[in-house]
């Protein structure tokens, strides 16, 4: 069941065979400073915050209670993860055809199109957000282009697509190159093999490279729906009310109403909800993906 | 006997300490030569040019005290507390928004002695149990000249008359209510502010909600100075010095002056501090006539001291809200009722800004 037979094409698919008792123990070393900083750095403020939760201000589950009991916390816990399934499937079709891209040009452009996936990296979040503001507002960029040309004007800024064009530019990356690192692994003489068995060439694409590529997809996916779920300044920059999500209200709880007990249980569900979801989502993944191995 | 040793340990510690704090009454502006020598104080405030020109104010004091002074911030009341809960309190005096140090007065703020501290010019009704103000300024509509013309709004009812005066609205969404806001709000829905119970706060609220769909709630002072300069907005409620930059680069708008709500920064000494003398030694040098001047100078708010002479210019003398007509046209919220309604406020706030 695991996946790694499916990476056929990998030369290093016997590996495992070699690896000795020593190199586990120096896996473990190898692994410890990762480890430790993460214990430090994300375990233990995580457990304070769970802890918090229980505890602040009165043992009991009392903060639990007030969140689901305000319309206010469900209606923007739901729109929270509609917003990041949105902004999954827009990265998704954004990022597929470009990682494909990437495999089948030759080096020199595929520098270039990796540039350009990395580029937003080395710029802060903020001055991207602002970028869109520019680009999305009334008067901006798209806007007068549009009246330019005689078209109307839309409305883009501070609505639920002008939050979800701006999140997926954030995390395009994030999506691109999980997927592009499983198709360069895909050996391209079985889309041949396929062609010269009388499949049509896109029957041949879906039918052997996407499943092939789906590992990839499904890791971009995960990250980039994991990301969205916790945006703040994107949405409060981009977005109006109505596309607010869960982080502001966690904002608004701990930095100015100081209740952080509140505010550690809204993270507390939005994690909780988040490992359930994915919980649903991993063997349906698994099970999609060994059927179209045995289909293929 | 009990009482007799307590007022014995009092006298002998009055007496001990009177050596090292026996000096006049103290000045605004005023510190003794070379008095913070070897000490340090950290200084927190929210940045840019308000604090880079809060520490031009604070130079001289600097200068002549012989402290250090660190830099810090931006403010945030949750970071306090978590010093103040730790029992490490690294901020020695810390500029805040104005409602904080009434919430949190004598918890995370300490409640002042006004014996250490000069507050004769500090504008009346200013000085709070656990502040002194850093700075005032004000929120005024700025309507755009093109969309009204010679029908402009007047005054905050006007701004929630959509029928009489359509057009975008923005509003300031970058953190906690603005009491007064809603009080005009609940105003222009019929009710009396003066007379404000908690169940009108909702009422206040939905008037704002009633604004519509389209009503812009700006995150921060810059962007609702985009709001006017890109002219997306028909009626911003702006704070003074953005709406001051926002005319200076250009922007068509003007500012409607009845009602201006009356806004200040706070100046506290948080609980816990390891030197709180040498904090009041600050804010007292802070309230200076020549501090406040300098202050104004950097940053275009309003000086706390009557006193302070800022040479400024035309647009910025335009948006002081220290002269007297000013003064007279101001509308100042019901600080006690926000105070003790702060979370009920602040939730229902907190619906609103996420469409609820």
């Amino acid at each position: 069941m695991t996946a790694i037979p499916d990476q056929g094409a990998h030369t290093g698919s016997e590996r495992p065979t070699f690896l000795s008792r020593f190199q586990l123990r120096g896996a473990v070393w190898l692994a410890a400073p990762a480890v430790l900083v993460l214990l430090v750095a994300l375990a233990y403020p995580l457990a304070i915050v769970v802890v918090r939760s229980f505890t602040d201000p009165a043992p009991g589950i009392d903060n639990y209670i007030w969140f689901f009991q305000s319309a206010v916390n469900r209606n923007v816990l739901q729109r929270t993860f509609v917003v990041a399934a949105w902004v999954t499937l827009a990265s998704l079709i954004c990022a597929y055809p470009y990682a494909y891209a990437m495999t089948i040009v030759g080096r020199n452009v595929r520098l270039a199109l990796i540039l350009c996936v990395l580029v937003p990296f080395w710029l802060s979040g903020v001055v991207r957000t602002l970028a869109w503001v520019i680009l999305l507002q009334d008067s901006g960029v798209i806007n007068s282009m549009l009246r330019g040309i005689g078209l109307s004007p839309v409305k883009l800024i501070r609505t639920l697509p002008g939050v979800i064009i701006g999140m997926t530019q954030v995390l395009l990356p994030f999506m691109i190159l999980p997927i592009y690192s499983v198709m360069r692994g895909i050996d391209t003489r079985l889309l041949q093999a396929a062609r010269s068995l009388g499949a049509k060439p896109w029957r041949a694409f879906v039918q052997i490279y996407v499943p092939l590529s789906l590992p990839g997809v499904y890791a971009g996916a995960i990250i980039v729906f994991i990301l969205s779920l916790g945006f703040y300044i994107t949405p409060a920059l981009l977005g109006g009310p109505r596309s607010t999500m869960l982080s502001s209200l966690v904002q608004n709880q701990v930095l100015s109403l100081l209740n952080w007990g509140r505010g550690g249980a809204m993270g507390v569900v939005l994690l909780v909800a988040t490992f359930l979801l994915l919980a649903i989502a991993a063997p349906l993944m698994r099970q999609k993906h060994t059927s179209n191995r045995r289909e293929a | 006997m009990k009482n007799f040793a307590r007022a014995f340990a009092l006298t002998m510690t009055c007496a001990l300490a009177l050596p090292a704090f026996a000096q006049d009454k103290p000045v605004a502006g005023e510190v003794k030569e070379g008095s913070l020598k070897g000490k340090t104080l950290t200084f927190v405030s929210y940045g840019g040019i308000y604090q880079d020109g809060q520490v031009a104010a604070l130079q001289d004091f600097v200068t002549k005290s012989g402290v250090t002074l660190l830099n810090d911030g931006p403010t945030e009341i949750a970071k306090l507390k978590a010093q103040v809960d730790a029992g490490n309190v690294t901020w020695d005096v810390v500029d805040t928004a104005d409602l904080p140090p009434y919430v949190h007065c004598g918890t995370l703020f300490q409640k002042l002695d006004l014996s250490k501290l000069d507050v004769s010019k500090i504008p009346p009704g200013q000085v709070g149990e656990c502040s002194v103000p850093a700075m005032n300024y004000g929120v005024v509509l700025m309507y755009k000249n093109e969309t009204y013309k010679d029908n402009p709004p007047k005054n905050w009812v006007d701004f929630f008359d959509t029928e009489k005066f359509p057009g975008i609205r923005a509003i300031d969404g970058s953190g906690d209510p603005t009491g007064g806001l809603i009080e005009q709000a609940f105003k222009a829905s019929g009710g009396d502010p003066r007379a404000m119970t908690p169940d009108d706060i909702e009422k206040g609220i939905q008037k704002l909600r009633d604004l519509g769909p389209d009503t812009i709630y700006w995150k921060t002072g810059a962007e609702s100075q985009q709001l006017a300069e890109s002219g997306e907005a028909d009626m911003v409620m702006m704070w003074t010095g953005r709406a001051m930059t926002a005319v200076k680069n250009g922007a068509a708008y003007t500012p409607v002056w009845q009602d201006w709500l009356v806004v200040m920064d706070q100046m506290t000494i948080p609980v816990g501090v390891k030197d709180t003398d040498a904090a009041y030694a600050l804010l007292n040098a802070y309230l200076g006539a020549n501090a406040q001047a300098i202050l104004t100078e950097k940053t275009s708010y309003t000086p706390i001291n009557l006193d302070a002479k800022p040479k400024v210019d035309d647009v910025t003398a335009a948006f002081l809200t220290s002269t007297p007509e000013r003064i007279g046209q101001g509308y100042q919220q019901n600080i006690p009722f926000w105070v003790k309604n702060f979370d009920l406020a602040a939730e229902k706030w907190s619906a609103l800004l996420s469409g609820n």
